[in-house]
Parts: structure tokens; C-alpha cells; sequence
């Protein structure tokens, strides 16, 4: 055999391998979404939705008591996270651009984006909870937000870095103090990233269980009181999931469904406006 | 650059508010740590930190507590499933940038990223009734049957295969981190210039040469960097493992027992601790994560700035 | 000059992506041992095809070519050829200087190594060979183990012809090789290609036309993908044939 012919074999086998990687990846993907779609699907009628949750062992029971809750907290952490994660994006891309400073917090912040979430629960828990001596609600959206901050922050600072600084000349040369450039014009400009940076964060939330076990906790009764336990789609299906009851394994199936769904929608949603925008 | 915003009021304020949002990131960070090392306070006192550490007992009952059996579960399912996953991810990137044809390379591309963007409770509940059922029933007695024969390994395939263990848990967390590590690993090798791939090619080399010589020691920095961002998210992952681990408090040689992390340990006890110093260990378990994986994805990111760096001349 | 041909284009079109039309109908002959200018305004196919002589354009997909490229008699551009085989006859260096991420030393000896030559002595060797011959050894002899990035552009750009030299090619192709460096840098590389013609076939594209005046034995004037004009260098910039050939190298457009 010669040397070129085992290059050539050598070759072919390496990248006959990583094709197959890139299958076995596809084929996970597939084989768990079809899973949950498969198993999802049997439970999802319109009890599920409009059904607060029945006495354990006793059949009928849905969820909607969890819809409510998890759209409660998420939008309350949205509203709490959201406007600090772009104000301090702005500094970092505005004020402190080039500063020391600046890349401090941003390194620091990417740090934050993948710390376990389970520790910000302890947290909050520490905080919000063991001083006051009940769950709530607050405390579960404010873990939550904690967690959409660093996202948001980055995302800000990259997007407002992407508009040229020229634009931001143009408006000074007309005479604009600088907070309303940043707002009329620099805002305007990376506006489509920004709110995409806003999805995708959501996006990250609204999957996330760790945070809620022991801030929110779970409520098995229709509630929307924040300031007590909330009922929430994640942590249900963590309790459901570990239960004994094929009801309840199959209302687990139900809500993971719905989850991935919306997850999936506002991920694929928020990578077609970036691509629209931004011709990616 | 930036201009002065002394003259108006409405600017300094506005810069102000800013300023202090980003602060928060600072104030986030001190705050974890002095909260979790004032919670984990009575438990210092009575354990120490060296003892802590190595002490394998968590008994609730005689309340004498240890961080060894939680961190030995971590770190093993963490090596096991980078060690799976790892392969696989550059295998993927290795597929994406230089094997797939230009209308495969985007709907590949975005299928990692969906997988990437599954929650972790759905792999949770995906592994627990899908999962360990073929691994109790299929994989693990196959295992047992081969492996399980050779000398050295068989130690690692002890005991009756249930599905509720180490290693699937370890498959599982490895499926979770392939498409984040794959993303990142595409990413680095992106970064190689056309021109110096045109280069190889230009001596003769073939494709899969100019990957091996060319691409990735460019990029082994990025990967790296990846590789490790991979490993610090792996460390912190909860719902994914808690189904299938079981959070059995001990030290197992064998792969088919179960085990406990740090994290699913914090999940599944936090609101049953009965005593304050049970509760105080947790949160000394708590810090001790937090530590080490806020170290990890330091150095991660020291690696990632490393290699943005070094080769953009 | 001798006669001997290395290269014989005949009747060679390229199509890009299918349909679009890139060159047309081109005929020419690259004389041995000489140093052949292709030259003419942006777009106008002189890299296309000096990329077609070591089939670079086989890497991206929706190529076609059609007509000859006969090496020593063979086609190169027919279907079964070996491409590796053919890109270490025919080497290439880039606009920019493309180090790899290796020692100075490793750079050189990659080539070698790909064509499987371990033996340290002999790799030690023909890597000293090949930096004598890109008049590079002296500046670099004492630090063979250091990052080719720790070089000047100029002197990076001696080391990627160092590397294709290093396996010995019958043909070097340059495409733009000093658009990118100083002019000191630039009048280096001119005198290498000089010394370099009389081991090996040299084919240079340039946008610079004092460059090719200055250093080509034979020069090609293509304009929006055909051949104008072929003929030896003197002649071209003195008395050309054509009034299009005349009206670029006089700078009447280009």
C-alpha cells in the first residue's frame, strides 16, 4: 500500500466518522422530540388546560392552575429582569465602552449566564424565604430574573456595539444630549436584537425547574397570590414525573410537550428575525 | 469617545441608572457568596473545610454530614459525559464545516441549536421513562456480558442493572452537552481563514489532513475553551440527573448503582431538612458548587478570550 | 529561455456555479524555466485561471471546465486525475502570507511529511534546502523552532514559499504574492522569483503591470475572461498587437 493510498483511507474513515457523529446527534433529537410528541400528544385534551388539578389518584385532574402560574412568574420576571439587563448592557456598550471596567462585568456576566441555577434558588431562598418563613411567588420570578440578566446584558451590549458609531455622531452633530441618542437612535437601531436577545432569554426561563423548587415551590390549588407558593408547569412535572400515578406520568408528558413547543417556537422565532435583520 | 454628561441633569441620571444596572452583575456575584457563606456558617464551624470535604457520611439522623459522596457522584458523572460527549461534539463540528454540503450546513447548524434550547426537565423526563428502561433491560446486561468479563472493568459494572445510576445519568448529561459543545465548537473552527485551509490544499494535502494540521490546532484554543464552558455547565446541571440518579449518599465504585450530585441532592432535600445544621449543610454544599463552578467557567472564558485574541492579526 | 514547454492550455472555458461563464476560450503556452505575467483589470479571470492549474476551484462546489491543460502531455483537468499528486507539482502561494499554526521548522517540513518523509536527517535537510532557497535561511536559521507568527509579513511570505518549495514542484503559481507587503518586502520577492525561474516554471498574476514589466519573461493581458494578448514581456509593454492591449499598459484604463 502506498503512502498516498493510506492517506486516503486514513482520511476517508476520520470523516466517515465524524458524519456518523453528526448523525447521532440528529437522531437524538428526533428520537426525544418524538418521544414527548408521542407521549404528550395522548394527554393533551381540553380538560388539561382548563382543569385545576384533582385530589391524587382521582382521574380529570389538568393543569391550568400551573399555565397560570408559570405565565405569572415568567412575565413578572421578564419584568424585573429585562429593564437591568438592558440598562447595563447599554453602560457597558455605551458609557464604559473600552473601559476596564466594562470588560470586567462583561466577562463576569458570561460567567453568570451558565452558573448552576439551582444556587441562585439557594439564593433567593436564603433571602426571600427562610426570613420569612413561607414560599412565594416573588421569590420564584425574582430567581428567574436573576438568571434573564446576565442574558439580557450581553445580548444588549453586543447588539448596541453592531451600530456603528458614526450614527451616533450624526445625532450628536445636531445637537442631542447623549441619553437621547442612546434611546432615539442607538436603541432604534439594534432595536430587532435587542428584542431578540429578550426572546431567547424567555425562552431560557420558561424551561427552568431548579430555581422555582424551593422559591416558589408548587401549589396543587388554582392561585394568583405571588406572595404564597404559585403553582408552576415545571416543577409539576418534576412532582408528576416522580409520582406513582399514570395519570400523572401522562400530564408530565402533556406539559413537557407544551413547554417544548414554546420553546422551540420563540428559539426558531428569534433566529428568523435575527437572520431577517441582520442577513445572517 | 464618550462625551461629557455634566451639563445635564437628565443625562447623569440616566447614565447613572445604567451604571448601577450593571453593577448589579458585581452585587449578584458578592452577594451568592456572602449569603451562601453565611448560611453555610454553622456547618463550617462544625465541620471545617478539609473535613467537610472528605467526609463521606450524610446522615441526617446523627447529623454528621460530608460533601465527599455528593462531589465524588459530580465529578464522575461529569467526566463520564464529557467523555462521551466531547467526541461526538467535535465530530459534529468537524461535519458541519468541512463534510456537509453547503444546503445541509444550515438546517444541521439550527438543528444543534434546538437541541441546545430544549430545557433540561424534558431530557430529565425523557431519560427517566424512556431512557433507563432500555438501559436496565438492553444496554447495561450487555455491558455486563462484555466489558463486565475484562479484568479491570468489571468492578465498574457491579450489581443489578436497575436503569437508576451513575451511568445513565452520565449518558444523559452527555446528550445535553453535545449540542452546546458542538456549537462552540463550530464556531472556533469558523475562525480558520479560507485562505491558510487553501493553503494545505494547495501542497497537496486532503481534507481530512487540513482538518487534523490546519483547522484544529487553529482553533484549539476556542475548542478548549468550549470543552471546559461544557464541563462547568455539566457540573451545575440538576433536573436532567435528578430523575435518573436516585441521591444515594455514598461512594460506588460501580457504574450501575446509584448515586448522588451535589445538585440533585439540593433538589431533592432542600425543603425536607429538619434541622438547622442539616440545612446549613446544604447550603455548605451549596457553596462548595458554586465555587467550583464558577472557577471552571473562569477559566473557560480565560481560554475563549485567549483564542479570539491570538489569532486575529 | 528555453523552448520546452511546462503547460499547454487549449480551448479552456470555466464556468462558475453552473452557467455563469468565467473564461472564454482560452489558449496559451507556459514556456519552462520562465517567468509568465497574467495581468489585466479587476474581474477580468486572471486568478480564475491560474486556479485552474492546480484545480483549486474543485474545492467549492458547481464548477465546470472545459477544453485541456496538458502537463508533459497529460490532462490535467481530466476526470480521474489525482489531485493530491498534481497539487505537490504544482504549488501555490496566496495574496497574504498563510503561515500554519506550527514552528517555522514544522511549517517547511509539512509538505514533506504529508508525502511521508519521517527520517529526521532528511527532513532536516530538505527544510534548509528550501530556506536557502527562498533566501530566508539566514534570517531564521538560529530560531527554526519558533511560531511562524513571530515573523514579519515579508519574511512570512518568504516561509510560504519556502514551504511549496520544500517538495520540489515543477511549476510555483503566484497569485498577487506583494499586494499585501512593503515595498522593501515586495522588492525582496521580486528578486526571489528572478533566481527562482531558473529551477522552476514560475506563472505570477499581478494587478501591479511595472511588477510584471519588471520581472516576466512572457506575459498574458486577459480582459473579462478571454486571452487578448500573449507574447513575450518585451514586446508587450513596447509594441503590443492589440489597441486593447496597448490602451491597459499605457493606463488609458484599467
Amino acid at each position: 500500500m502506498t503512502h498516498e493510498t493510506k492517506r486516503k483511507i486514513e482520511g476517508f474513515v476520520a470523516l466517515f466518522l465524524s458524519t456518523l457523529a453528526a448523525f447521532i446527534g440528529l437522531f437524538w433529537l428526533i428520537f426525544i422530540l418524538g418521544d414527548v410528541l408521542i407521549n404528550g400528544i395522548g394527554a393533551l385534551h381540553l380538560n388539561f388546560f382548563l382543569n385545576d388539578p384533582t385530589p391524587a389518584g382521582v382521574a380529570g385532574g389538568g393543569l391550568r392552575n400551573a399555565f397560570v402560574g408559570q405565565l405569572m412568574i415568567t412575565a413578572f420576571a421578564t419584568l424585573i429582569g429585562v429593564p437591568i439587563g438592558v440598562l447595563g448592557g447599554t453602560f457597558l456598550a455605551e458609557y464604559a465602552r473600552g473601559k476596564k471596567l466594562s470588560q470586567i462585568i462583561s466577562i463576569l456576566s458570561d460567567i453568570m449566564v451558565s452558573v448552576p441555577s439551582i444556587i441562585v434558588g439557594t439564593f433567593i431562598y436564603a433571602l426571600m424565604i427562610k426570613p420569612f418563613g413561607h414560599f412565594s411567588g416573588w421569590a420564584g420570578a425574582t430567581a428567574l430574573a436573576i438568571i434573564m440578566i446576565p442574558v439580557v446584558l450581553r445580548t444588549t451590549e453586543d447588539m448596541l456595539s453592531l451600530v456603528p458609531w458614526t450614527l451616533r455622531e450624526a445625532a450628536f452633530a445636531l445637537g442631542a444630549p447623549y441619553y437621547k441618542v442612546i434611546i432615539q437612535v442607538v436603541y432604534r437601531g439594534a432595536a430587532t436584537g435587542i428584542f431578540t436577545g429578550i426572546l431567547l432569554s424567555i425562552a431560557r426561563v420558561a424551561g427552568e425547574t431548579a430555581p422555582l423548587l424551593f422559591t416558589s415551590f408548587n401549589n396543587n390549588f388554582f392561585s394568583m397570590n405571588m406572595n404564597g407558593p404559585m403553582p408552576s408547569l415545571t416543577v409539576s412535572i418534576f412532582q408528576y414525573a416522580m409520582g406513582p400515578y399514570d395519570d400523572w406520568h401522562a400530564q408530565a408528558w402533556a406539559a413537557s410537550l407544551v413547554i417544548t413547543l414554546f420553546i422551540l417556537l420563540i428559539t426558531i422565532g428569534g433566529r428568523l428575525i435575527l437572520k431577517w435583520r441582520y442577513k445572517l | 469617545m464618550t462625551p461629557s454628561t455634566k451639563k445635564n441633569p437628565i443625562d447623569l441620571l440616566f447614565a447613572v441608572l445604567t451604571a448601577v444596572s450593571s453593577l448589579s452583575i458585581i452585587l449578584l456575584i458578592a452577594g451568592i457568596l456572602v449569603v451562601l457563606v453565611f448560611e453555610s456558617s454553622l456547618a463550617i464551624h462544625k465541620f471545617g473545610v478539609f473535613k467537610f470535604i472528605f467526609t463521606i457520611d450524610w446522615d441526617p439522623v446523627r447529623k454528621i454530614f460530608g460533601a465527599a459522596s455528593t462531589l465524588y457522584g459530580t465529578m464522575v458523572t461529569t467526566v463520564l459525559s464529557m467523555l462521551i460527549a466531547i467526541p461526538v461534539a467535535v465530530g459534529i463540528a468537524v461535519f458541519i464545516t468541512e463534510i456537509a454540503p453547503d444546503f445541509l450546513k444550515g438546517p444541521i447548524g439550527v438543528t444543534i441549536e434546538l437541541l441546545a434550547a430544549i430545557p433540561s426537565i424534558i431530557y430529565g423526563m425523557w431519560g427517566l421513562f424512556t431512557l433507563a428502561p432500555i438501559m436496565a433491560n438492553y444496554i447495561e446486561p450487555a455491558l455486563q456480558a462484555t466489558l463486565g468479563k475484562l479484568p479491570l472493568f468489571s468492578i465498574l459494572f457491579k450489581g443489578t442493572p436497575m436503569g437508576i445510576d451513575l451511568l445513565t445519568a452520565s449518558v444523559i448529561l452527555s446528550i445535553m452537552i453535545i449540542p452546546f459543545t458542538a456549537s462552540i465548537s463550530r464556531d472556533a473552527f469558523n475562525l480558520t481563514p479560507e485562505v491558510v485551509k487553501e493553503s494545505a490544499y494547495a501542497l497537496g494535502a486532503t481534507k481530512w489532513e487540513v482538518v487534523k494540521n490546519v483547522v484544529i490546532p487553529y482553533s484549539k484554543l476556542g475548542v478548549f475553551g468550549g470543552c471546559v464552558l461544557s464541563m462547568g455547565r455539566a457540573i451545575g446541571e440538576t433536573m436532567a440527573v435528578a430523575f435518573v440518579l436516585g441521591n444515594n449518599h455514598q461512594i460506588t465504585s460501580s457504574l450501575l448503582n446509584a448515586a448522588a450530585t451535589i445538585t440533585v441532592s439540593l433538589a431533592n432535600e432542600f425543603t425536607e431538612a429538619d434541622s438547622d445544621i442539616y440545612l446549613s449543610s446544604l447550603f455548605y454544599l451549596a457553596l462548595v458548587l458554586f465555587v467550583l463552578s464558577f472557577i471552571t467557567l473562569f477559566i473557560a472564558k480565560l481560554f475563549l478570550i485567549r483564542a479570539e485574541r491570538k489569532y486575529s492579526r | 529561455m528555453t523552448d520546452n514547454i511546462a503547460l499547454e492550455i487549449k480551448g479552456l472555458n470555466f464556468y462558475y456555479s453552473g452557467d455563469s461563464l468565467a473564461l472564454k476560450n482560452i489558449n496559451l503556452t507556459i514556456y519552462e524555466k520562465s517567468v509568465t505575467a497574467l495581468i489585466g483589470p479587476s474581474g477580468c479571470g486572471k486568478t480564475t485561471l491560474l486556479r485552474c492549474f492546480n484545480r483549486m476551484h474543485d474545492l467549492y462546489p458547481k464548477h465546470r471546465y472545459e477544453g485541456e491543460i496538458l502537463l508533459k502531455g497529460h490532462d490535467l483537468l481530466a476526470n480521474g486525475m489525482d489531485l493530491i499528486g498534481l497539487r505537490s507539482r504544482i504549488g501555490m502561494v496566496f495574496q497574504k502570507p498563510t503561515p500554519f499554526p506550527m514552528s517555522i521548522f514544522d511549517n517547511i517540513a509539512y509538505g514533506l511529511k504529508l508525502k511521508g518523509i519521517r527520517k529526521k536527517s532528511e527532513l532536516e535537510q530538505r527544510v534548509e534546502s528550501a530556506l536557502k532557497h527562498a533566501a530566508l535561511w539566514d534570517e531564521v536559521k538560529d530560531k527554526l523552532a519558533h511560531s511562524a507568527y513571530d515573523l514579519s509579513g515579508g519574511q512570512q511570505q518568504r516561509l510560504v514559499i519556502a514551504r511549496a518549495l520544500a517538495v520540489e514542484p515543477e511549476i510555483l503559481l503566484f497569485d498577487e504574492p506583494t499586494s499585501a507587503l512593503d515595498p522593501i518586502s515586495t522588492t525582496k520577492i521580486e528578486e526571489l522569483v528572478t533566481l527562482l525561474k531558473n529551477d522552476i516554471t514560475i506563472i505570477i498574476v499581478t494587478h501591479n503591470m511595472q511588477q510584471a514589466a519588471r520581472i516576466s519573461d512572457w506575459t498574458g493581458f486577459l480582459m473579462l475572461g478571454e486571452l487578448i494578448e500573449f507574447d513575450a514581456t518585451e514586446k508587450i509593454f513596447t509594441s503590443p498587437s492589440k489597441k486593447l492591449t496597448e490602451d491597459y499598459v499605457t493606463g488609458r484604463f484599467g
